[in-house]
């Protein structure tokens, strides 16, 4: 195994993890002429990374410029789906904005993180960063005041030295914890994402989701059919050649089924209404992920000294049911912690209360007024999980099937019915209105 | 009237022939283990068997062992961390590119 060359006092900035946020904050500071080193475990960037499947591209694309031509984008997403599932049924509201097929797209595209990553750490060395792979950090390496001086990592002699470290090291963030930078999250604030990555012709996956050549489809599922009696849901995210088939569902509820992730995600295919969109194809890849969701009062301290926190790293995750973000707000968090870091570095000091301006950045951002503004979500759906995955998908269900019912009745007969069914499940008209003012926030 | 439409067939693939798809490099060390034994041999919920996606964690000796560890199974998701009630889950990341790569992600 080759030495680590001697990097002491070469860099300003260390980076742990060529994921998004890493490449993002690389790609930022050596725009702005630091010296970063970015040090990712995989055997490339992207390598041990994984998500559903859609990445918002805004900044990726503004950072990058006319290079984002190249970038390895599989389809934009032109059409959402978002279903309600019970076990046999589905209730489903479909868009399809002309909008989203005209330039830009809304920058919203299906990727695959093997290619897309890798790309993305190929701009931040472009423009100067350095990036070493198949290397683990393993700790922080901290001055005699407790300052944050470098990271140890698993090569003969493996210990860096830079005056700010930006942890961009994931989900699992191991290196974080272990240095007390932050908490260890509640296993009710944090979802497992199983996926299987499946491959069609290209023909298939262009007739099953009525598209063209370039554009693709985001379909959400919620409910029973989805993952049981859990906070979470299912996708199916279309790719070029294959299909991105998987779910997210909170640890608590996950060690609750009697079915193991894998069996639930079988069930899932197997739901009526999914089966035919994913029948045929052979699997070529299957992959989990630990997605932080604990909301703003679960992200930690952003600032210390010597270091900042990016990322999933820093729970950066959004899920407040409809939008499921945390690609693109690990961009945005990297992104504004570069220009941070080149800041402090300019001005010679790199304590925490130098590196503030990251957090400060981030608060006017809307990475996190849209985890504050939405920090609610969490503890709502647990608390009404039997009836938000439960309940309502089958009383959907329920009603539209009588609604529409074919039989001597008159309409109005079946529409009373139907909404007798609806207040019911509610818990009669008391009920229904406890749950419009619990609901409020949501209807807004 | 045509038949009732069925709903087509769908591969239920085994963990091995899902896991048969990925790039996997085998590291000789376990990456994953137990601080204390006696937590385990005392635990009745085994929270880090079902939790787990890739059937690392097993429970498949007698009630109250130490569970066995599969770890070249493992998807480096982390779920056992947080499932463990006990946090008794030792997690390191495979060193120097071992593990999992995953080309899809």
């Amino acid at each position: 195994m080759t030495e680590t060359p001697n990097y002491d006092d070469k860099f300003d900035a260390i980076v742990v993890g060529a994921g998004l946020a890493g490449s993002a904050a690389a790609l930022t500071m050596a725009q702005k002429d630091l010296e970063v080193l970015v040090i990712e475990r995989g055997n490339f960037p992207g390598a041990k990374n994984v998500f559903g499947g859609t990445m918002y591209t805004r900044r990726v694309r503004e950072l990058t410029g006319e290079d984002f031509d190249d970038a390895p984008v599989e389809r934009f997403v032109g059409e959402k789906q978002f279903s309600l599932l019970s076990e046999t049924d589905e209730t489903a509201i479909s868009m399809r904005p002309g909008e989203w097929h005209e330039d830009h797209h809304n920058d919203t595209y299906t990727v695959l993180r093997g290619d897309f990553d890798e790309w993305f750490a190929e701009q931040a060395e472009e423009a100067g960063a350095t990036v070493i792979t198949q290397t683990t950090v393993t700790d922080l390496v901290r001055d005699e005041d407790g300052t944050i001086v470098g990271v140890e990592t698993d090569r003969p002699d493996g210990s860096i030295r830079a005056p700010v470290v930006v942890l961009a090291e994931g989900g699992n963030s191991l290196i974080s914890e272990a240095a007390d930078l932050k908490e260890t999250d509640a296993r009710d604030e944090v979802a497992i994402g199983v996926k299987e990555v499946r491959k069609y012709g290209r023909e298939t996956i262009q007739e099953r989701f009525g598209l063209g050549e370039d554009d693709g489809a985001a379909y959400h599922y919620f409910g029973k059919g989805a993952c049981g009696n859990a906070v979470g849901g299912g996708f199916i995210y279309t790719n070029k050649r294959t299909l991105a088939i998987g779910l997210a569902y909170t640890i608590s509820d996950a060690i609750q089924d009697d079915r193991k992730p894998d069996e639930v995600l079988s069930d899932f295919k197997e739901h009526p209404a999914v089966a035919p969109l994913v029948k045929g194809g052979r699997v070529v890849e299957y992959s989990a992920k630990a997605i932080p969701e604990g909301g703003a009062s679960a992200v930690p301290d952003l600032a210390h000294d010597g270091a900042v926190i990016v990322g999933d790293a820093a729970s950066l995750v959004l899920n407040n049911g409809i939008h499921l973000e945390g690609t693109n707000m690990a961009v945005e968090s990297g992104y504004l912690a570069g220009e941070a870091v080149a800041e402090a570095v300019e001005a010679g000091r790199t304590d925490a209360d130098a590196l503030q301006g990251y957090p400060d950045r981030l608060e006017d951002s809307y990475v996190l007024k849209n985890l504050e503004n939405y920090d609610w979500f969490g503890d709502f759906a647990h608390g009404e999980k039997d009836f938000l995955f439960n309940v309502l998908p089958e009383v959907t269900a329920e009603a539209e099937k009588e609604f529409f019912r074919q039989d001597y009745e008159p309409k109005e007969t079946h529409a009373s019915r139907a909404k007798s069914m609806v207040i019911r499940a509610m818990g009669g008209w008391t009920g229904a209105a406890k749950k419009a003012w619990k609901y409020r926030k949501l209807l807004q | 009237m045509s038949a009732q439409p069925k709903t087509p067939e769908i591969e239920r693939p085994s963990i091995e022939d899902r896991l048969y798809a990925n790039k996997y490099t085998d590291h000789e060390d376990s990456h994953l283990g137990v601080f204390e034994d006696d937590v385990c041999l005392d635990c009745e919920v085994y929270d880090c068997v079902s939790v787990c996606p890739a059937n690392v964690w097993r429970n498949e000796g007698d009630e109250g062992d130490v569970p066995l560890i599969a770890y070249e199974n493992c998807l480096e998701c982390g779920s056992c961390r947080w499932a463990c009630p006990y946090d008794n889950v030792i997690w390191e990341n495979p060193p120097n590119g071992s593990g999992m790569t995953f080309r899809f992600g």
